[in-house]
């Protein structure tokens, strides 16, 4: 096992280099906000990817939490007038037993079952929030209106929300690696394996599952506030369709590399500016043509980078080495 | 009390529509053990098919379902064959590639029909059954029928044919299957050819009913996945009566409590059964795990 | 040595200055057109966008505006997030020099807020959303309609048009009111309700469906029960067209039906057929078969859009969007620049009278920048054809209210 003090190094050497992005495109606001968004995606991408990746249950009901962070925080802010900062962290952990709550029962199925139930939640939950509009504004939606200010959390220039991001992002990915080294992530790894056989060795899976599911459910949340923060408009459409929130955290980690570190942000890096960029150049094409296109590169992208992004890499090493002939 | 009969049978007709466009999916799902996000396209796909039939041919939805059917069923042993079959090993990115799919299958439809909503309108769907004073569109009346005929045949298929039980044997254990002889490849390449065809047959059937848009296939996706999984993996009788449920459940949530609530309440109860029951109502003790975790 | 570096610099400055006006004058105004142009809005967006062309080319024939050739620039966005990264993109890699959209609300908020960022104009001209102009931002226009106008001419519709018909006082009406549950269907159905109810009509119900329903059966069944005189529908085409599809089906026939907001465009008409839809109103964008003195100019927008588009309007969203960029321009020239505060000072000394454009609108912005002349119509299927019928000024000679309901 790699030494604690080369895992650091790596760490803090991986997140310069994603940082490098930041400086290099420090004073063009067009793409600090595609940087943005692309750093926030990746959080989100990883914090799933710790019960889904590390743990694997693969779970397309994550909006719901995205969403309590969202509601809760843009609460906050418009009747209280209290500062994300603060208020940041209690709103995450009701997310985190909200899920411990949801996932108790759910748990006991298995891979696509579970997947379809937490789709279920999804579905319930933008019901919810359509319905009890006296908390979540319903289909109207929350406006928080623009007050500049760092315990607002509102900043006017781009590169701010870009570090604000880009801070999430290098939280939850040092989460990720600590919680990869810990025990709580080698018994994730062992129900993900084989669950019958981590039950049999004396793992409680529920708990572990739970556990999982909380830090996951945590950081989740986490980026709900920051992305009410940054849009500063929720409407219960922006939280909570699929493809946009609860499937697409699962899609970005997927393409990077389902259960590696570097997976999720990696995976983020690759779609969320190339869909911009497809949209803008073929907005004034045919309708839909920008997506048609993104999916078929997907479905390559599926075919031809089975592992992701991450396993494409490490095939190229291997066989890179093994051309060399000089590793054992 | 008369309100109540009503409601029942609105129920029953919607868990027809609900059951026809499940049953493709339970076979595929039960089969393949896949989360196929791309199975309401091909229903939509069924759905645009014999728009044009009708409006270029003069063809009744119930007569192209014929030729559309079989279209569709040869696009799923494609999608099969080319996109499924390479990532068996990888469920996940299996996926990642049926979500591909649902984007350029809706996508391309866009391109082509540019967003406008089309329908088989006028008054063909217009006949109703009449009881009493209740009245019923002919149309979801014979979808209902269908629906009971198409399961009636898929169960006599599995259980007499080879093929048929072929795929029950993959479905219940694939290796066991595999050194019993059984091509599982080639079981695949049928099931989601069937699974296929039978979501292009529900398509057509729909079309009298409403009006076509690129996302319509949408709007069924998520119910189908509950339906099936709700009556029970592997079980084709499973997907009718947990459509029939489904369908019912939803037509009383609707009337008695609230229509927007509708999909909610059913959602919940669906959540409450598989937790209670996770193999579903009619499907076998442990036949949600069986077959899952056996990629590698 | 100074005095020659001075007059040199001079001399530079001057040149500069005379080498840069004409620079200026031949560059292109650039205007960013944030809609959706994919996803299922797409063809709405699409038709929005072509107003806004139409509009341009005939800027562009007249000698531009201040001089400078009009460019259309169009920013694709579904979302709110879209909205955002879109106006960014406009501003930094298109240089454009302001925004007009949209089909939906939501995207315009984010998009105009970020416009502001750049203190750049964000012209509305369809989104309906109330909370658009309630924030009060200095760069934000809306030249169309709010979701307000069109409760309050379906209720206009109710009083001057199906009452009379059907010879009753709106306080004997009941109705029952419908409608899908975003932003667009509810906001219209609680303005409806609120002032139905000051006219001392009966609402009997109120029911909300989702726009992507699959049944509607449980919704027609309880609103058949409360037996209402009118049923009201505020949605999009296909759950509008199931509503209709279904009331037929269980023999619904109130005396009166009224659709709000879509139900106008052939894709209904061939959903339900023209004997099934014989009498229906429809309160929507002004149409292309309004009276020359209502809407002056739009018999020669049809023109223009057959020439250029070869097909026949889409939806009338288009000739409100069309409208309003002309608004748009007029103030614009006013103002002699695109800077908003010049722009707002423009627009606030606006007025030109109802019936003044195409689209039947007049020109007057209230302090929020909301044209209070914004008006829409109400039209009836009569033998499978969309034919104005409300306001009155609007209506072609010959054309009567037809019978309102089928037998």
């Amino acid at each position: 096992m790699a030494s604690t003090n080369k895992v650091l190094m790596t760490y803090l050497f991986c997140m310069a280099l994603a940082a490098l992005p930041m400086l290099l495109l420090a004073d063009d606001a067009h793409w600090l906000n595609i940087l943005a968004f692309t750093y926030l995606m990746g959080g989100l991408a990883a914090a799933w990817n710790i019960i889904g990746g590390f743990g694997g249950q693969f779970s397309l009901g994550h909006g719901v939490f995205f969403a309590i962070g969202a509601y809760l925080t843009a609460q906050g802010v418009i009747r209280f007038g209290w500062s994300p900062w603060l208020t940041m962290w209690p709103i995450a952990a009701v997310a985190a037993l909200v899920a411990v709550l949801i996932s108790w029962p759910t748990f006991r199925l298995r891979g696509p079952f579970f997947a379809i139930a937490t789709l279920a939640f999804n579905e319930v939950a933008f019901v919810l929030a359509n319905h009890f509009d006296s908390f979540t504004g319903g289909p109207r939606g929350l406006m928080i209106p623009f007050k500049a200010g760092f315990a607002q959390m509102i900043f006017r220039d781009r590169w701010q929300y870009a570090l604000l991001m880009f801070a999430f992002v290098a939280l939850v990915v040092g989460i990720s690696v600590w919680l990869r080294r810990s025990r709580l992530g080698y018994y994730l790894l062992a129900v993900r394996e084989d669950e019958d056989a981590a039950r049999a060795s004396g793992i409680n899976v529920l708990s572990v599952k739970l556990r999982g599911m909380a830090i996951s459910a945590f950081l989740t949340a986490m980026g709900g506030t920051l992305f009410t923060m940054y849009l500063r408009f929720i409407d219960p459409p922006t939280l909570f369709t699929l493809p946009e929130v609860g499937v697409k955290f699962a899609l970005l980690a997927l393409i990077g590399g389902i259960g590696t570190i570097a997976g999720p942000l990696l995976g983020a890096a690759l779609i969320v500016p190339f869909e911009n960029t497809l949209r803008a150049e073929m907005a004034n094409a045919l309708p839909g043509l920008n997506l048609a296109v993104l999916g078929l590169l997907m479905v390559l992208a599926a075919l031809f980078m089975k592992r992701g992004i991450v396993g494409a890499f490490e095939d190229a090493r291997k066989r890179w080495l093994g051309q060399k002939g000089d590793m054992p | 009390m008369s309100d109540l009969i009503n409601v029942l049978v609105f129920g029953l007709l919607l868990g027809g529509i609900y059951g026809l466009v499940s049953i493709g999916l339970n076979l595929i799902f039960g089969v393949v053990r896949i989360v196929n996000f791309a199975q309401g396209e091909l229903v939509m796909l069924g759905m645009y098919g014999s728009y044009y039939a009708y409006t270029q041919y003069g063809l009744s939805p119930y007569v192209s379902v014929f030729l559309v059917a079989p279209a569709v069923g040869l696009l799923g042993m494609a999608i099969q064959r080319l996109v499924i079959q390479p990532l068996h090993n990888e469920s996940n990115m299996q996926i990642f590639a049926t979500f591909g799919l649902l984007m350029m299958f809706e996508n391309i439809m866009l391109m082509i029909s540019r967003g406008e909503a089309k329908s088989i309108g006028g008054d063909v769907g217009a006949e109703v059954v009449t009881l009493g004073d209740m009245k019923f569109s002919l149309v979801r009346v014979v979808t209902l029928v269908a629906v009971t005929l198409i399961t009636i045949g898929l169960h006599f298929f599995l259980s007499r044919t080879m093929m048929g039980k072929a795929i029950r044997a993959v479905t219940q254990d694939k290796r066991a299957a595999r050194t019993m002889g059984i091509h599982v490849e080639r079981t695949y390449l049928f099931t989601f050819g069937i699974g296929a065809a039978l979501a292009g047959m529900a398509g057509a059937m729909l079309t009298p009913i409403y009006s076509i848009t690129p996302t319509v296939g949408g709007n069924f996706i998520l119910a189908a996945f509950a339906v099936v999984v709700l009556g029970g993996l592997g079980s084709v009788w499973g997907a009718y009566w947990g459509g029939l449920i489904v369908g019912v459940v939803e037509a009383l949530a609707g009337f008695y409590i609230d229509p927007v609530l509708r999909s909610a309440i059913w959602f919940l109860i669906f959540l409450v059964v598989l937790v209670v029951k996770p193999a579903g109502l009619l499907g076998q003790v442990g036949a949600e795990e069986v077959g899952f975790r056996e990629q590698h | 040595m100074f005095n020659i570096k001075r007059r040199t610099c001079a001399a530079w400055a001057i040149a500069a200055a005379l080498t840069a006006s004409p620079v200026w004058a031949q560059q292109t105004l650039k205007i960013g057109a944030i809609n959706p142009y994919s996803g299922p809005m797409a063809l709405y967006g699409n038709e929005v966008t072509r107003g806004y062309e139409l509009a341009v080319d005939q800027v562009n024939a007249a000698g531009g505006l201040l001089g400078r050739k009009v460019e259309l620039v169009r920013g694709d966005a579904s979302t709110p997030q879209q909205g955002i990264a879109m106006v960014e993109q406009l501003v930094s890699r298109d240089k454009v020099d302001l925004f007009m959209g949209t089909y939906l609300s939501g995207i315009s908020l984010t998009a105009s807020d970020t416009a502001l960022r750049y203190n750049k104009i964000y012209w509305e001209t369809n989104a309906l959303a109330q909370s658009l102009i309630d924030r009060g931002l200095p760069n934000f226009f809306r030249s169309g309609p709010d979701g307000g106008t069109f409760a309050a001419t379906s209720v206009a519709t109710v009083r001057n048009l199906v009452a009379p018909a059907m010879k009753k006082e709106i306080k004997d009406l009941k109705i029952w009111l419908e409608h899908e549950d975003s932003i667009y269907g509810t906001s219209i159905a609680e303005a409806q309700k609120r002032q139905l109810e000051a006219l001392g009509a009966k609402v009997v119900g109120v029911g909300a469906h989702s726009a992507r329903t699959i049944d509607l059966n449980d919704t027609v069944l309880r609103a058949k029960q409360a037996a209402p005189d009118i049923l009201i529908n505020t949605g999009y085409v296909p759950d509008g067209n199931l509503l209709l599809r279904t009331a037929r089906d269980q023999g619904f026939k109130p005396a009166a039906i009224i659709l709000v907001g879509t139900g106008d465009t052939p894709e209904t008409l061939q959903a339900l057929g023209a004997a099934s839809l014989e009498g229906i109103l429809v309160v929507g964008y002004p149409r292309n078969d309004i009276t020359e003195a209502y809407g002056p100019g739009n018999k020669a927008y049809l023109a223009a859009y057959r020439a250029k588009y070869k097909s026949d309007p889409v939806a009338p969203q288009g000739m409100t969007a069309y409208s309003g960029v002309q608004m748009l321009f007029e103030a614009i020239r006013q103002a002699g620049s695109v800077d908003p505060e010049k722009v707002r000072a423009a627009v606030a000394k606006l007025d030109k009278p109802e019936n003044s454009y195409a689209s039947g609108y007049g020109a007057k912005f209230d302090k929020n920048m909301q044209n209070v002349r914004a008006w829409v119509t109400t039209s009836q299927w009569q033998g499978g054809k969309m034919v104005t019928v409300y306001p009155n000024n609007a209506v072609l000679p010959g054309i009567k209210l037809g019978k309102l309901a089928r037998p």
